[in-house]
């Protein structure tokens, strides 16, 4: 049902994404789409309740917006900034272009040390660059400690959401997983016991990691250093006990001071999940005695993404996902049907800037209800920004044969009344004698899951005379 | 492959794509909080971290020793950094060898009424991977430490003063298998609140 979201390199360009045919095959079950549904609307309730309970919730995330609109137009000055306090703080810090720089400034870390056994915090960066593939292709044993991404590894999936990777599974699947891998008794399914048997699983390889890797929630700028949330307490096992720490980031999470740090903790768990906080939030501002500490500094196309007029507030985001558990179409497609690293609303700003005609069809995936920059703590205007990339795909000419034949000839009927005149009449009559089936059929897509309502006996034209006079 | 050019591209290319730039908001105006705020900020602490899941108990610093040990009255493998509750492991020099702790105590800077978490720093490497690998913590803070929300946190604060500081909410927890909450994901199973010095606060 899902695939990996990452491609190992493949000659050619890889196939589009088609979001609209994948949310099809996971609408075939409609017990677990349903399911799905209510699994994250019941989060986006979390978050409401967490919302209310604080004050000036809407005064932070306008403050939130503008501090990260002040770092990014400041960037190159933050980026330099962070980068003398963390030298100073005893870290080393690499610089990669791209993906593939990333990955190879990790290997060589861990090459450099000898190092085999890599335990990874969650970091949804190093899932974009195809991090672990890659270093398990070169001799690395990876494991991911996040209980969500480790059920997901151990799947070969990709996660399915940002903040919980595996929450399109049952605990059923889960169960199966823990069995097949884990040595399990078939049938055990309770989330208590699989949490409990991956506990000691991955305690073991914590104590056994030759290194660490995380992400990074926020750097900043003014200490050099950064901060790292998680409930589990993995991101810090890994940091306590492996000789070498390498923390990855994207150059669009630096944060000018400290103090900003309140008001983004304030909004990010809240808005991801309902808690007040997350459990631990972790401030590193160096090595342990005798640690190494590099931290990876990754463009990976986000300067491009600044330079776009229309796009650059999307490198606000601090990844909460509060934009996917309210999003109508994500909740009822599943975040494998992006087929991008980030889903959702977020990922389909985000992703066209990679390669827009692979992920034409993701600003498609919205109604433009707009519930997602509603909910977004760092205020993203995402469905003004799904709009905007639906007009870049328009015009780079992305879409298929039908939508813009449809489309031009609306431009030609809504350009001339006589000719809308004529077309309504011959709608008025088709509806009236056409069988039901027959009208769903010629509404395409959206008579797929509606009925058609039955025709008007007039236009709305002959209405207004009648009701309003001769003034038209 | 040159450090130096990766480093130099990405910057121009970010200087190149400086959006105009946005001034940084005023600073938020926090409201003082006075003495007499304190016993209403415990409550608001008090409810907070023990909705995180912590075990709060109230008392004094003679007490220490009794609260901690109420719940794990048979560890046997503890460490503390708290003078009234004695240590039974050693400390050595490599964290692997504190996997089998059962216990371990410390002392909080303060308290966030707010959220119910508690600052911890330290250099110690060892004490930072005791909090993580012992099956049960306990951390003490006294209760004129509680602050209202974050911005006051870390305005007493210095983040940097240490390479390892943390808020802690709570015992480690998942709810990765369909959003159910299991306690004791990766580190501890139970975390107990101790907090000191309620008795002291001015009543309104």
């Amino acid at each position: 049902m899902s695939q990996r979201s990452f491609e190992l390199p493949v000659l050619g360009r890889p196939a589009p994404v088609d979001h609209a045919a994948a949310a099809a095959a996971f609408n075939a079950d409609v017990a677990r789409t349903d399911w799905h549904d209510d699994a994250l609307w019941f989060v986006r309730e979390k978050r409401d309740r967490a919302a209310a309970l604080v004050p000036d919730w809407e005064d932070l995330r306008e403050r939130a917006s503008a501090i990260k609109e002040h770092a990014l137009s400041h960037l190159d000055e933050y980026l330099v900034q962070f980068e003398a306090n963390a030298l100073a703080n005893g870290m080393q810090v690499h610089w990669a272009r791209d993906a593939d720089e990333h990955n190879r400034i990790v290997l060589r870390i861990l090459s450099d040390v000898g190092a085999r056994r890599l335990v990874k915090s969650k970091s949804m960066l190093t899932e974009e660059c195809g991090l672990n593939p890659y270093l398990e292709a070169n001799g690395i044993e990876v494991v991911d400690s996040d209980l969500g991404e480790r059920i997901v590894q151990l799947r070969k999936e990709g996660p399915s959401h940002i903040v919980m990777p595996a929450i399109h599974l049952t605990k059923e699947e889960v169960g199966e997983t823990f069995h097949e891998h884990l040595g399990t008794p078939a049938g055990l399914s309770e989330p208590i016991a699989l949490a409990g048997v991956a506990r000691e699983h991955l305690r073991e390889r914590f104590l056994a990691a030759d290194a660490t890797l995380t992400g990074m929630n926020f750097a900043v700028a003014e200490t050099g250093g950064f901060v790292v949330c998680t409930n589990e307490g993995n991101a810090d096992l890994g940091m306590a006990l492996a000789p070498v720490h390498i923390a990855s980031v994207g150059i669009e999470k630096v944060i000018p001071r400290a103090e900003d740090l309140a008001v983004f903790l304030r909004l990010l768990a809240r808005s991801a999940t309902g808690q007040a906080v997350t459990v631990y939030t972790t401030h590193v501002h160096g090595p342990r005695d005798g640690q190494a500490l590099h931290v990876v500094l990754v463009d990976n196309g986000r300067t491009k993404q600044l330079a776009r007029e229309e796009f650059w507030g999307s490198l606000k985001c601090i990844r909460c996902g509060a934009c996917m558990n309210t999003c109508p179409i994500y909740r009822r497609s599943g975040g494998h049907s992006y087929g991008s690293t980030v889903p959702g609303p977020i990922g389909s700003v985000l992703t066209p800037g990679l390669d827009l005609e692979r992920y034409a069809s993701l600003p498609f995936a919205s109604t433009l209800c707009g519930s997602c920059t509603a909910v977004c703590p760092v205020k993203i205007d995402l469905d003004g920004q799904l709009f905007r990339w639906r007009q870049r795909v328009i015009e780079a000419g992305y879409t298929s044969t039908t939508k813009t034949l449809s489309i031009k000839a609306s431009v030609k009927l809504f350009d001339r009344p006589g000719l809308f005149r004529v077309a309504g009449a011959l709608a008025r009559f088709g509806l009236k004698i056409m069988p039901r089936s027959v009208a769903r059929f010629v509404a395409g897509p959206w008579g797929r899951a509606r009925d058609v309502p039955p025709a008007p006996g007039q236009s709305f034209r002959a209405w207004y005379r009648k009701n309003r006079g001769e003034r038209s | 492959m040159s450090v130096k050019e990766a480093r130099d591209a990405i910057l121009h290319a970010v200087r190149a794509a400086r959006p105009p730039a946005v001034a940084m908001p005023v600073a938020r105006a926090t409201p003082v909080a006075t003495a007499d705020a304190q016993p209403s900020m415990l409550d608001a602490f008090v409810d907070a971290s023990t909705a995180a899941g912590a075990a709060v108990v109230l008392g004094e610093r003679r007490d220490i020793a009794r609260l901690v040990t109420g719940g794990v009255a048979d560890a046997a493998n503890v460490l503390s950094t708290v003078s009234e509750v004695r240590a039974t492991v050693e400390l050595a020099s490599d964290p692997h060898a504190l996997d089998s702790l059962e216990l371990f105590v410390c002392s909080g800077t303060l308290g966030v009424a707010e959220n119910g978490a508690i600052w911890l720093a330290t250099s110690d490497m060892m004490q930072r991977a005791a909090l993580f690998l012992a099956t049960h913590v306990a951390i003490v803070v006294d209760a004129a430490s509680i602050v209202p929300t974050l911005h006051e946190a870390y305005a007493r604060i210095d983040i940097r003063a240490h390479p390892f500081g943390v808020f802690v909410a709570g015992p480690s927890k998942t709810a990765d298998i369909e959003q159910s909450l299991v306690i004791g994901a990766h580190g501890p199973k139970e975390l107990t609140v101790i907090v000191i010095g309620a008795s002291a606060l001015q009543t309104p």
